[in-house]
């Protein structure tokens, strides 16, 4: 509480003291989503970027330090434009985009106008990319999500699937692509969209039970919903042999809130936990988010981290090469290619990351284990593994 | 069985205020449009900045919503939760004519108006339902064409959302779709909205209904058939409403079922009529503009996440000691003087 | 095909027992008051976070927060209360718009205090499953569907017999003569409006002991209470009960036959025509929608 408290007030109090970047500081702007339907998401980004830059600017390399300036977007594209307009005027040489194809859209086209690269990990639709915008990268897109679920699935051979998904625009996509690619492959596949607001899963779960019989359950949602999913499996148990979910699934945090229901469950990952000397970032980054916010590494900052991370090296590369100023970091955006957390990352001409695919994990007693695809896999799948 | 009796609800807006300044008499047409346009006019003078023109829009869409919804409330004696229904048609409307018709955007634009109107034919049954049961009515509207929108996704693109469709076009070399011209063209939007109520309120169809607004049982033994004027106010005010989804949709260029039909679409002209004082013509507007632009500029930095908590204080207070509304308050003020 | 259906129904009378725990206190304050509280929602919210607060500082179980989301949500409401009292003209409209900015103001308290974590009780006993033949159910489920019996029956006691609730009953018909019998309204609306809250901090523990809350859910609430307190009809407390029951089996039924997606349509649906063809509602007394 005291915490928030205080990061609220150095936010307000950063506010007002106006966007002017000191002498040798560059100012990145960015819009989040703090408060409205996504502000849980928004939050966790804003962690994470943070963390990014702090440590950015720790490197020793580091010529020309990052200041960050936030703008809740309140889920809204209206206000997304705003801060988009405002982060720019104030001498924002990027922005950094919130979460929602529907926020992002709006935002990135504003900042196209305005000549100012922008950068996502939030916005999944293939209709952003169809653009064509010159100034608009993202390192994720629902292709990956697609590609990550459907290897693992693939290799376990069910011969039916259910698909519990939230009508929801981001969920909603993932569902319907995942449908396509594994009937494409014969296994059998039903969809249940659901509305948000439902709390009660019994009803559905039961479907999945006594109809579908099927082998997997597979969610495409939020927390909130893998939640009341989950519970309501415990409820009835219907006969499958594992449940696998989406984004911010298989993360320490869900397993610290709800350790009766993570167990044996699979979601999209990126970091085994406790995070593996495998990776010498990965470790950086947990042990710096563990110190400044007191908790383990999240699935949304992992994301932010890296996006952010890597708008910073292009800064530093254009700073460098002189064409900060000249509009030159559009370039520097696309000569970059590297390993990142979430794996490779490099941007093609319209600004997304063909080569971003996910990797699963698995809880495993409090332990998160990478088991799909084996080039990533830290451990073996418990299957069938359920949380009861 | 236990029963909780009362008497009948009454109309919600029944009896006038007691001063007749604030029912009575309306500001000139001519008085109110140039002042309108002189405030108007002021930030393109200053030279504001995209940002600041940006929030202006935005604060003006709110403003027309805001318009419609006291339109409805003072004329049509109807409290509505559900105004988000009609934007919503609006905005789709307008969009999918615009990119499966290939119809001029400025044509589509009225016919997002018209369709909300056909939407809210479906609401008339609503009018026989006093207070509380027709605002929530009509926030029931709003959730169901939601879930329309989301399950008709042949037609909307469902939850994942419509984009790629024409933005604002430009006329006489004015770009509306630049931030200047958007600016513009919302403010002359706004402006003949205002006189469309001022029109309607000095009209025949007004004067019977402020005398329902009196007394409906007097106005019904003379003949006055409240149910039809109270309906020819519902379908103005979702037409003024479905305009403004229209013009938000070319503004914005994306549209999906839980933005379209958000319950911020609902709730802020609510904030920014009563704010304004929902019975005068520049209550609402003036309203949605100082609440928007002190909630974007003033709250957002003071508190970065939660600064709606100031716009439920804004609505308490405003309830509490200035049931008139910021004009209220000034004309009190000015009577004083005068 | 019957399994399911049997499963429906079970499932859809546990979760209308907690949408009829929500719209009592609502009907309470509307059938004494002709005042749709929509912060309602909101204060069973606040007790929803007050049984987190407890659960996860101290360990004990969700329902031992009851006294102290009493006591919160008392203050609440008594302050709630106070303001709606002060005013004056178009009582109807303007509490509306009061009540709902103070929804604002609570959701967004909540917001600031305990961020948008998605939050429930981590208590197994209250998570365990238990089998009634064919049909299952969390325990936390049963456990309020007995407390919305027990606290409708005390309810409807409470406004038959006791001299505060016979005196609600009679300021809420007629105003005057009740204040000629020597009965303050002011107190007594002040009670009903008291019990409400007492309802709703019961409702908000039960909530969090059965189901996941955040803070933007209070508003939800409203609505879903506000359709009960329609489908019921003003005056009748088992009324409320069975009405909100018949909303949770409808949608637990529209999630089976039909698509899970049409679940909100279906209840909204049914909110209509009740509100248009049946003007007393289902359970109501009389007419009352002028």
């Amino acid at each position: 509480m005291l915490r928030r408290v205080a990061a609220a007030a150095s936010i307000a109090l950063a506010a007002l003291c106006g966007g002017q970047a000191h002498a040798d500081e560059i100012l990145v702007g960015a819009h989040m989503p703090l408060t409205g339907s996504l502000a849980r998401s928004g939050q966790a980004f804003d962690e994470g970027m943070r963390v990014a830059i702090q440590m950015f600017n720790a490197r020793p390399e580091t010529k020309h330090k990052i200041r960050l300036q936030v703008i809740d977007d309140e889920s809204t594209p209206a206000k997304a434009v705003s801060a988009v307009e405002k982060l720019v005027s104030d001498g924002a040489v990027a922005v950094i985009g919130g979460y929602g194809s529907n926020i992002i859209g709006p935002a990135s086209d504003a900042s196209n106008r305005l000549n100012t690269t922008y950068v996502t990990a939030g916005a999944v639709s293939d209709e952003l990319t169809a653009r064509g915008l010159k100034t608009f990268f993202r390192i994720n897109n629902n292709a990956g999500y697609q590609r990550g679920m459907g290897t693992l699935l693939e290799t376990l051979k069910p011969a039916s699937v259910s698909i519990l998904a939230s009508t929801k625009e981001a969920p909603a996509l993932l569902a319907k692509g995942l449908q396509k690619d594994l009937a494409g492959k014969g296994i059998k596949v039903t969809l249940h969209e659901f509305d948000p607001a439902i709390t009660d899963f019994k009803p559905i779960i039961n479907k999945v039970k006594l109809q579908d019989k099927s082998e997997i359950l597979v969610m495409s949602a939020y927390e909130n919903d893998y939640v009341g999913i989950i519970r309501a499996a415990k409820v009835l148990k219907p006969p499958v042999k594992l449940i696998v979910g989406a984004w911010s699934l298989a993360t320490p945090k869900m397993y610290t809130e709800f350790p009766d229901l993570m167990n044996n469950i699979v979601g999209t990952s990126f970091l085994p936990f406790p995070v593996e000397m495998k990776d010498e970032e990965g470790k950086r980054f947990a042990e710096a988010y563990k110190k400044t916010y007191n908790k383990e590494v999240e699935y949304l900052s992992t994301l932010s981290f890296v996006e952010t991370t890597i708008l910073a090296e292009a800064i530093a590369r254009a700073a460098e090469a002189g064409t900060l100023k000249s509009r030159g970091l559009p370039d520097a955006m696309r000569k970059t290619e590297r390993e990142t957390l979430l794996g490779p990352v490099q941007f093609d001409a319209t600004g997304d990351n063909p080569r971003f695919t996910v990797a699963m994990g698995q809880h495993q007693g409090g332990r998160i284990v990478l088991v799909s695809p084996e080039s990533a896999a830290t451990g073996k799948i418990v299957y069938p593994g359920l949380p009861w | 069985m236990a029963s909780l009796d009362s008497t009948p609800a009454a109309a919600p807006l029944e009896g006038a205020p007691p001063r007749a300044t604030a029912r009575g008499r309306m500001p000139g047409n001519a008085a109110l449009v140039a002042g309108l346009l002189v405030l108007a006019a002021l930030p393109l003078v200053l030279g504001a900045s995209n940002y600041m023109l940006g929030l202006l829009i935005s604060a003006l869409i709110l403003a027309g919503i805001a318009l419609a919804w006291a339109l409805l409330g003072n004329l049509g004696g109807m409290v509505s939760f559900g105004h988000a229904a009609f934007f919503g048609v609006g905005g789709y409307t307008s969009a999918l004519l615009a990119a499966k018709l290939d119809l001029p955007v400025l044509l589509t634009v009225p016919l997002g108006g018209l369709v909300a109107v056909v939407a809210s034919l479906a609401m008339l049954p609503a009018l026989r339902l006093s207070g509380p049961y027709f605002a929530l009515a009509i926030l029931a509207y709003a959730q169901i064409f939601r879930i329309l929108a989301t399950e008709a996704s042949w037609l909307t693109g469902g939850a994942a959302g419509f984009q790629r469709y024409p933005g604002l076009p430009t006329v006489f070399g004015l770009d509306l779709a630049s931030r200047t011209g958007s600016y513009l063209l919302l403010v002359a939007v706004v402006a003949l909205c205002a006189l469309a109520y001022v029109a309607v309120w000095r009209s025949h169809v007004g004067l019977a209904l402020r005398a329902i607004a009196e007394s409906e049982d007097a106005t019904r033994v003379v003949g006055v058939n409240s149910v039809l004027l109270k309906s020819m106010m519902l379908l103005l005010s979702a037409f003024i409403t479905g305009v403004f989804g229209a013009l938000n949709a070319h503004i914005i260029g994306f549209l999906e079922p839980d933005y379209a039909f958000s319950g911020i679409w609902s709730v802020m002209p609510i904030i920014a009529a009563i704010f304004g004082g929902y019975r005068t013509v520049v209550g609402p507007i003036g309203g949605a503009v100082v609440i928007y632009l002190f909630d974007q500029v003033v709250a957002k930095g003071l508190i970065a996440v939660g600064h709606q908590i100031i716009l439920g204080f804004v609505l308490v207070v405003m309830v509490l000691a200035a049931p008139n509304g910021l004009v209220g308050l000034l004309k009190a003020k000015g009577g004083r003087h005068a | 095909m019957i399994d399911l259906v049997l499963q429906a129904l079970f499932s859809g009378i546990l979760v209308g027992s907690v949408y009829a725990l929500v719209a009592l206190g609502l009907a309470l304050s509307f059938g004494a008051m002709r005042i749709i509280n929509l912060a309602h929602g909101e204060l069973v919210l606040l007790a929803a976070y007050c049984a987190y607060l407890v659960e996860s500082r101290t360990g004990l179980d969700p329902y031992a927060a009851i006294p102290l989301a009493l006591a919160v949500v008392a203050v609440v409401a008594a302050a709630l209360f106070l303001m709606i009292d002060r005013i004056r003209e178009h009582r109807e409209l303007n509490s509306l718009i009061l009540t709902f900015g103070i929804g604002i103001i609570l959701t967004n308290a909540i917001l600031l205090i305990f961020a948008s974590d998605v939050r429930t009780t981590s208590s197994p006993r209250l998570q365990d499953a238990t089998s009634i033949g064919p049909v299952y159910a969390m325990n936390g489920e049963l456990v309020a569907f007995a407390l919305s019996l027990v606290l409708m029956v005390a309810l409807w006691w409470w406004l038959k017999k006791s001299w505060y609730g016979r005196a609600v009953r009679a300021v809420s018909s007629n105003r005057a003569a009740a204040t000629l019998m020597g009965i303050s309204p002011v107190r007594t609306e002040l009670a009903a409006f008291l019990v409400a809250g007492a309802l709703a901090s019961f409702a908000g523990v039960a909530l969090y002991a059965m189901s996941v809350v955040q803070p933007a859910l209070g508003h939800a609430l409203t609505v879903k209470a506000f359709i009960v307190t329609v489908l019921a009809g003003v005056g009748s407390i088992p009324g409320v009960f069975l009405a909100a029951i018949l909303l949770g089996v409808t949608e637990a039924l529209t999630v089976t036959l039909a698509s899970s997606a049409l679940q909100e349509l279906v209840g909204m649906v049914l909110f209509l025509l009740v509100l248009f063809l049946l003007p007393n509602g289902l359970f109501g007394a009389r007419a009352r929608r002028g």
